[in-house]
């Protein structure tokens, strides 16, 4: 049956704003295979996945299913047309029981329906090696990758014809992703279809038998993945990558400050994480989004209140889940997230600026004016940002400005040791991450030790002297940057060493 | 990805100036309401009235400046200043027996340490405010009535004088000093100081604030201590006019200051207002109680008008930024 064609799509196209995220893409799925979705972030594989559960409508062109044109409304319609999405993210209720959230929003309705899907229940969790959970066991209490699993079970009850797996592995252990591989081969063996969306090479060379990969939305090509290797893979997903080698950073003094982390383990995402630095250098934690990088990041600002193991900034042992100690030992932190974590957006640019040094524009408990207005006028000049705007909220900025504003935060002369950039530059344009780097440098050149994560390859290539790879919360790699390239950091941030086998 | 991004900053824009619109709005009407109630009631502009105002403005708004400082560190309300100012006031009447000084100190410290452990609580927990106050506010009760056994509590007969506390100092009420310095200093320590802008700060984004670094189980605690202050300098002065203390005579203190601090326009969800916004929310609400007053209305008809200001304003508030609404 291999040539019967199950699902195609044909010139699809999809922009948010300006943005073309899918630019005339055509994509098509056989019964029976497993065909796997490839490519960066923002190459347009989610926006792919999102037009088939019907969770975004297409621009336009065509969705055919078995010959018949469709177009998935909504995720209920994308659902009684067929199509079952395991998203990354679990959408399991904790406090339901395992059978309510298999149940839960099946689009059959009626009672004798609902009471035959429930004797093939059972079967179904036995099938992905959950024998020992009881269908009336509280979801939540189940370890995470068993929770996964349900997630799963639950889009296999589901008459689907069409199933999207997008990154079901990012959580489980080895042995539980082998429960998924032979579940997905037994879904295939009655014909039915699966997209598997995943960063790990590995998975794809072992489960999948056709390969597409996007870049920049557009669909670079199709292969066999027979034909396949994961240099091949590799090189399909980096298309041309510019490889800037940057200057040596500038010279190390002696006063820099030292950082050593020792065995941070952060439970349930890292393990082991071990890192050497000195003021000056630029440390790139490169890795697909839940490889562990951010977690480490949030853990050194004292965010994660479990996470434990030995870090000394110059000899200082800090206090990990303390942010607010571990912030007066000069560590700045730009968090990820800059509209909910980040910035105070109905709140002046001024008072952003100055947010994290309000000690030190403070005499005896009251806040100096001559003192604030100086640091607003150094940092706002950093950031490039008018004089006259200080006044305004800082939500009424471009995302550019309103990261720069984040970045000069954590940027402090004086009293700052060790920054902590969690994505730099997401959501900015070229011209202000470019701007973004340099604020970057400079803090370095002044011996602060930095350390930044990014799950895109071209801004740890350009940004970091030591590029740290990481993979399911494990080191990978360290290379200095000389040693770094497009395609061996790009190896190691997707499939890990042979952390995948059987 | 960025798309949604900054679709919801902008939901979040919107609804920060649509807060604003509200406050401003719920302001405006109550002054106009003001002015055509007292424009048609009998008696209402005479200086006499306007001291019975400011003067029943002054209890209500020592309370709603603390007040002011929870509302602002995003913590919503206490809802037990009400019974820790009536215990306020036994405390103080009890303990002028060491005299003047003393039972002013000790009674402050009473009020700080009370409301204080409060937003220790939801400080350190993340407990929901109103429950925790709540709770707190019953177990008050519930000591203060076995402590005293229910009885009122009198100063003691050889105690010092107290009488400068409620007689008119100048022709105007002693309370009344009081209410104007603890807006005063209670305006510069929230817009001037650190603890203040770290409040500010806070009740913005507690998110934000916890990775800037800011002390957030002390910036809590410290918007509570104050409120707790407050409310216990204005337990002295309750206790002082009536010269007793039960835990009856708080009528509706609680109510009253929070109504103050809304109808001044600091706005419920946190981050934004001002104390002196609050004190002219308190002088506004004493004088629709006195104009109700004044027109026959008996005070369960001002607590009503109260409630149902509070209530759409907290609702309103709650509806445009989103917390309510989508979840």
């Amino acid at each position: 049956m291999p040539e019967e064609l199950r699902l195609e799509m044909l010139n699809v196209t999809k922009a948010y704003g300006n943005l073309l995220a899918l630019d005339d893409v055509s994509f098509d799925l056989r019964a029976g295979e497993v065909h796997a979705l490839l490519g960066h972030n923002g190459a347009g594989k989610s926006t792919l996945v999102k037009i088939l559960s019907g969770v975004v409508l297409p621009d336009s062109g065509t969705i055919k299913i078995d010959g018949v044109a469709v177009s998935p409304r909504n995720p209920r319609h994308a659902q009684e047309l067929g199509i079952a999405l395991v998203d990354q993210e679990l959408s399991l209720v904790p406090v339901l029981t395992v059978e309510e959230n298999l149940l839960l929003g099946s689009a059959r309705t009626s009672r004798r329906q609902a009471a035959s899907l429930r004797k093939q229940l059972r079967p179904l969790l036995d099938s992905l090696g959950l024998e020992h959970v009881a269908l009336s066991s509280v979801t939540g209490s189940l370890p995470i990758g068993e929770q996964q699993l349900v997630e799963i079970a639950r889009a296999l009850s589901r008459d689907a014809r069409i199933i999207i797996l997008d990154e079901p592995t990012a959580t489980l252990s080895d042995h539980e992703i082998a429960k998924v591989f032979s579940a997905v081969r037994g879904l295939t063996a009655q014909g039915k279809s699966v997209i598997y969306v995943s960063h790990r090479l590995g998975e794809v060379l072992k489960l999948c038998q056709r390969a597409t990969v996007f870049r920049d939305g557009k669909r670079i090509g199709t292969r066999n993945v027979a034909d396949l290797d994961r240099n091949s893979l590799v090189e399909m997903m980096l298309g041309h990558i510019p490889e800037t080698v940057r200057n040596a950073s500038a010279e190390i003094s002696d006063s820099a400050e030292m950082l050593s982390i020792r065995s941070l383990t952060i439970p349930p995402r890292v393990q082991g994480f071990e890192l050497d630095a000195v003021g000056g250098q630029i440390i790139g934690l490169a890795g697909q989004v839940g490889c562990g990088a951010s977690e480490v990041l949030r853990a050194l600002a004292g965010l994660v209140p479990d996470a434990h193991g030995v870090v000394e900034l110059s000899g200082v042992r800090l206090r990990l889940g303390s942010p607010g100690r571990i912030r007066s030992s000069g560590v700045f932190f730009a968090p990820n997230d800059r509209k909910e974590e980040g910035l105070f957006l109905s709140h002046s640019i001024a008072n952003n600026l100055v947010a994290t040094r309000i000690p030190r524009i403070s005499r005896l408990g009251f806040i100096r004016k001559a003192l604030e207005n100086a640091n607003v006028r150094k940092l706002l000049d950093l950031t490039g940002i008018a004089d006259d705007r200080r006044a305004l909220a800082v939500g009424v900025l471009s995302g550019g400005n309103q990261q720069k504003v984040l970045i000069a935060r954590g940027i402090d002369q004086q009293e700052s040791r060790m920054l902590l950039f969690d994505e730099p530059s997401r959501g900015v344009d070229v011209g202000g991450r470019s701007d973004i780097h340099n604020l970057i440098r400079g803090a370095a050149d002044q011996g602060n030790v930095v350390v930044f994560s990014s799950t895109e390859l071209d801004e740890v290539l350009d940004l970091a002297d030591v590029v740290i790879t990481m993979f399911a919360g494990r080191i990978v790699s360290v290379r200095p940057r000389s040693e770094a390239t497009a395609s061996n950091v790009l190896t190691d941030m997707t499939h890990g060493a042979e952390v995948l086998t059987s | 990805m960025s798309t949604s991004l900054s679709t919801k900053s902008m939901v979040n824009l919107q609804s920060a100036s649509t807060a604003k619109k509200i406050t401003v709005l719920v302001t405006v009407i109550f002054i106009a309401l003001l002015l055509f109630g007292t424009l048609t009631t009998d008696g209402f502009y005479s200086t006499e009235n306007f001291k019975a105002i400011i003067n029943s403005a002054a209890l209500v708004g020592v309370i709603a400046v603390g007040m002011t400082y929870i509302v602002i560190s995003g913590n919503l309300f206490s809802l037990s200043v009400g019974t820790t100012a009536a215990v306020s006031a036994m405390t103080f009447l009890w303990a002028l027996r060491f005299g003047m000084i003393a039972a002013i100190v000790i009674t402050v410290a009473f009020g700080a340490v009370v409301i204080g452990l409060q937003g220790l609580l939801v400080g350190s927990t993340g407990a929901n405010p109103i429950i925790v106050t709540i709770g707190a506010g019953a177990l008050l009760e519930a000591m203060a009535t076995w402590i005293s056994g229910g009885v009122s509590v009198y100063p003691p007969a050889d105690g010092p004088s107290y009488a400068f506390l409620y007689n008119p100092l100048f022709g105007v009420p002693f309370p009344v000093y009081v209410f104007i310095v603890v807006v005063i200093i209670g305006e510069l320590v929230i817009k001037r100081s650190k603890f203040g802008r770290g409040i500010y700060l806070m009740g913005e984004s507690p998110r934000a604030g916890r990775t800037a670094g800011l002390p957030t189980i002390a910036l809590t605690t410290g918007a509570f201590v104050t409120a707790g202050i407050c409310t216990a300098i204005a337990g002295i002065l309750l206790g002082a006019f009536n010269q007793s203390g039960t835990l009856t005579s708080t009528g509706t203190l609680t109510v009253d200051s929070i109504s103050a601090v809304l109808v001044g326009g600091t706005a419920v969800v946190g981050g934004r207002g001002s104390v002196t916004r609050t004190a002219v929310g308190a002088i506004l609400v004493a004088a629709i109680g006195d104009m109700l007053l004044l027109r026959g209305y008996s005070p369960p008809i001002q607590l009503l008008a109260l409630g149902i200001i509070v209530t759409v304003v907290v609702v309103l508030s709650y509806l445009n930024s989103g917390k309510g609404s989508r979840s």
